[in-house]
């Protein structure tokens, strides 16, 4: 009797698991984690994604937050599912490459994550107030004083990306830490506290002249060509290096996948990057989508690592 | 323009579909603020994906049916079980649960259900006034004014500690340890963690807050109740009548200053990003109780010490709006959830915001208003029956809070270790209790410390190390470092003999 249960349930076993990959995704639901609390700019992707996902796969796709740690804790939950394609999740990144570099243990390994597509990236700007006087970088550097920026935490990716292209300009600054949001960085250059700050071009738009306060200006952005008329970019200023500093939207999964799951959801998430309902709301909030398949996205979070690499010493942050 | 969108706002909440969608939200919100652990900004964040579905102003009046009745939801269970429903009721347990002993406690939510309702219309009458400059009232707060604010809280708390100075002194330091756990904002570094990458992001703050007040109460309920029917907790529930409930309404507007000063305080702080409600609550009963002539009565049933709390705390939803409509940024944990869903549904909060989404922001308004008003006369028709949650057996009443405290503290996240910090906090909480050591000292500390610590440090950055020479330059500061040393020294002023001195002069 034993005997015959205990086969009874390897062969129900080795049916479910080999229909798991034959019929992906209509097994069950697909949960898409997103490492911090409903309403940022994670949440919201990928709640504009989801349905949109639903529309192409036929299938239920549920988003789940999973906060804290600085988006590591989402990453630790989606790593320790089962790589059966029903669990995938977005990443902080490059927060979380960050973290690795300067070797914080996060309870998992980037490189060992399945990549499955880059949905959107965001540029970053350098903006001062826009009643300042200071119209290039030079003029900021030249004030007699450190010029001080503004910046939400320590390691946040804004502010490893300002100190860390500061020190690339050969410019010394305060970089002020410890605002509560980017609004709050932003409202402190409006309010003269300090100097400028480096915000994504997307958060920045809403305090600039055209269509927004006026309160902010554009002195360069952090692009490898021009990004806003008139404003320098990188390679104006001679370091188009400082155009690999990117917020980037990273969809994975657990370590693992099978390849006929990973190509699926790659589809799916290219469909919806192309879905009517998302390309008009990424027009209408001004995100940048740019997507990219997994061989593409997994070239560049190896380059990004590399990047980082090489200004280890200034990630690392000591009072 | 505004009066106009106002007004229409009004009309269209009574019209069609929509006046559902705010009772929905009351009723959500009450529920969710009489329950420990749950609050606003639980209810709000689960609603995010049921909004995603409906139109943007539908959308607003469910969340401003939310928001404006989470916080008197939370008095009641703060009078009747003394366990606050949310956090900022904690400072509405001092008097409200003596009252409640004493067989006032209609009285009680009368008079919390009445500054409840004003507070919120006074919060949101000031917002209206204050829309036009309410950029630059944003703009004077930098970071020498938070910095200098956390100052005056800590300040006020410390003197309102009254003859317990060591032990206000220990809990605050606890407070601040808890305070400072985690990620060090400037350094980057993790401060004692452990190597548990759950405390990088510090101790949550409502999993901390429900310990402190709703268990560490309810293990003290459990254990004076007993076994035995007929123990001391038991029969004090017993004889709670509900009565007086005009009294209480009356009440609010004889102590009219009461009143406004409580709303004000609440519009203020709720228009400081990062303060909130709990802050201020406690300013506006420490302060009240303070400068009250009655002040011996504080802490053992005085009206005003619920009138107080619940003004602010209703007002801040108003003042939480400042920064909202000014720049488009949150005021509070709320509003920021808040933001969350205008996000999604495709409205990008920025400067712009009032004048790109007006329809939204007075429909936010309104349904505040409606809701802060229609939550107060729920609250005074069911009263009477509300009241009868205090003559159940604490033998149920234990295990039906604990249960749903928790629950909610898990469902905030989704984290069972913030059970787990909710439960051993409570521990704590009962020691200190059991041993008479203050709770609030402790809280503000904790709500407090990381705040103070920031803005120090960016102070010190802004200022090139010269952090006096500089908050002397501004207004603001200066009436914040004057109101600090005056609180310092208003309790030894008192002991002067005013009267004598004047006599002896002539």
């Amino acid at each position: 009797m034993k005997r015959i249960l205990a086969t009874g349930a390897t062969a129900i076993a080795l049916m479910t698991g080999g229909a798991a990959y034959a019929d992906f995704p209509m097994d069950d639901n697909i949960t898409f984690v997103i490492p911090y609390s409903p309403g940022g700019g994670f949440d919201t992707i990928v709640r504009q994604f989801a349905p949109a996902m639903e529309r192409a796969m036929g299938t239920t796709v549920v988003p789940e937050n999973i906060s804290g740690a600085g988006g590591a804790r989402g990453g630790q939950s989606v790593h320790r599912s089962d790589p059966d394609g029903y669990t995938i999740g977005i990443y902080n990144i490059p927060g979380l490459t960050v973290n690795e570099v300067t070797g914080k243990d996060q309870g998992f390994k980037l490189d060992e994550v399945t990549w499955l597509a880059n949905l959107a990236v965001e540029t970053y700007a350098l903006a001062v107030a826009a009643d300042s006087g200071i119209n290039s970088v030079e003029d900021l550097c030249a004030m007699g004083q450190k010029p001080k920026l503004s910046d939400t935490g320590a390691t946040s990716t804004a502010s490893i990306t300002t100190r860390i292209s500061f020190a690339i300009l050969g410019c010394d600054i305060v970089d002020v830490t410890g605002y509560s949001g980017s609004n709050d960085a932003m409202i402190a250059v409006i309010s003269g506290e300090v100097n400028a700050t480096i915000k994504p071009i997307t958060s920045l738009k809403k305090y600039l002249g055209d269509g927004g306060s006026g309160d902010l200006k554009l002195i360069l952005t952090l692009t490898e060509d021009e990004a806003i008329s008139g404003v320098a970019s990188a390679t104006d200023i001679g370091h188009p290096e400082l155009a690999k500093f990117t917020l980037n939207r990273v969809i994975g999964g657990p370590p693992g996948i099978p390849a006929d799951v990973v190509s699926a959801l790659e589809a799916g998430l290219r469909a919806a990057s192309d879905d009517a309902a998302v390309q008009s709301w990424a027009k209408s909030s001004g995100v940048g989508l740019k997507f990219m398949g997994v061989d593409a996205t997994r070239a560049m979070m190896d380059d990004l690592s590399s990047f980082y690499q090489q200004y280890k010493d200034m990630v690392a942050v000591s009072e | 323009m505004g009066l106009d969108v106002l007004f229409d706002a009004f009309v269209s909440v009574f019209n069609g579909g929509s006046l559902t969608f705010l009772i929905a939200g009351v009723l959500l919100g009450l529920t969710f603020g009489v329950i420990p652990g749950l609050g606003g900004t639980t209810a709000l964040a689960l609603l995010i994906p049921v909004t995603y579905t409906l139109q943007p102003l539908d959308a607003m009046y469910l969340a401003g049916g939310v928001m404006g009745a989470t916080s008197f939801g939370g008095s009641i269970s703060a009078i009747l079980l003394n366990t606050p429903g949310t956090a900022p009721n904690a400072a509405t347990t001092f008097d409200g649960y003596p009252l409640a002993r004493q067989g006032k406690a209609g009285m009680a939510i009368g008079a919390s259900a009445t500054a409840s309702a004003m507070g919120g219309l006074i919060g949101l009458f000031t917002l209206l006034l204050f829309i036009p400059v309410a950029r630059e009232v944003v703009l004077s707060f930098g970071s020498a004014e938070f910095f200098l604010l956390t100052i005056l809280g800590l300040a006020a708390i410390a003197v309102s500690v009254k003859g317990k100075l060591l032990r206000g002194l220990l809990a605050a330091c606890i407070g601040l340890l808890l305070a400072f756990t985690g990620a060090n904002q400037f350094t980057g570094e993790t401060r004692f963690t452990g190597g548990i990458n759950y405390l990088w992001d510090g101790i949550p703050l409502v999993p901390a807050l429900t310990g402190l007040f709703a268990i560490s109460q309810m293990i003290e309920l459990a254990l004076k109740g007993g076994a035995v029917a007929d123990s001391e907790a038991y029969s004090e529930a017993k004889n709670m009548k509900i009565t007086g409930v005009s009294e209480g309404v009356f009440a609010v507007f004889k102590h009219w200053p009461v009143l406004l000063r409580g709303s004000l305080i609440g519009t203020i702080i709720g228009a400081i990003p990062g303060l909130g409600g709990t802050v201020a609550a406690f300013l506006s009963y420490s302060s009240t109780a303070q400068t009250a002539k009655d002040r011996d009565t504080f802490g053992k049933g005085n009206i005003k010490g619920v009138i107080a709390p619940e003004a602010a705390n209703n007002a801040k939803d108003g003042g939480s709006l400042i920064p909202t409509v000014a720049f488009g940024i949150p005021g509070s944990a709320e509003t920021a959830v808040f933001l969350g869903i205008l996000v999604l549904h495709g409205i990008e909060p920025g400067p712009q915001i009032l004048l790109q989404n007006e329809r939204e922001i007075y429909g936010l308004i309104v349904a505040l208003t409606v809701s802060a008003i229609g939550a107060s006369l729920l609250g005074l028709i069911f009263a009477r029956v509300l009241v009868l949650i205090t003559r159940i057996d604490v033998n149920i009443v234990v295990p039906v809070v604990v249960t749903l405290s928790l629950t909610g503290v898990y469902v905030l996240e989704g984290r069972m270790a913030d059970v787990a910090v909710a439960t051993i906090i409570g521990i704590v909480g009962y020691l200190m209790i059991r041993f008479d050591y203050p709770r609030l000292t402790l809280v503000i500390a904790f709500v407090l410390g990381e705040i103070a610590e920031r803005s120090y440090h960016q102070v010190r950055l802004i200022s090139d190390d010269n952090v006096m020479g500089y908050m002397l330059g501004r207004p603001i500061s200066v009436i914040l470092i004057l109101a600090t040393i005056i609180t310092f020294f208003l309790p030894a002023m008192r002991k002067i003999p005013w009267s004598k001195l004047k006599r002896s002069a002539s």
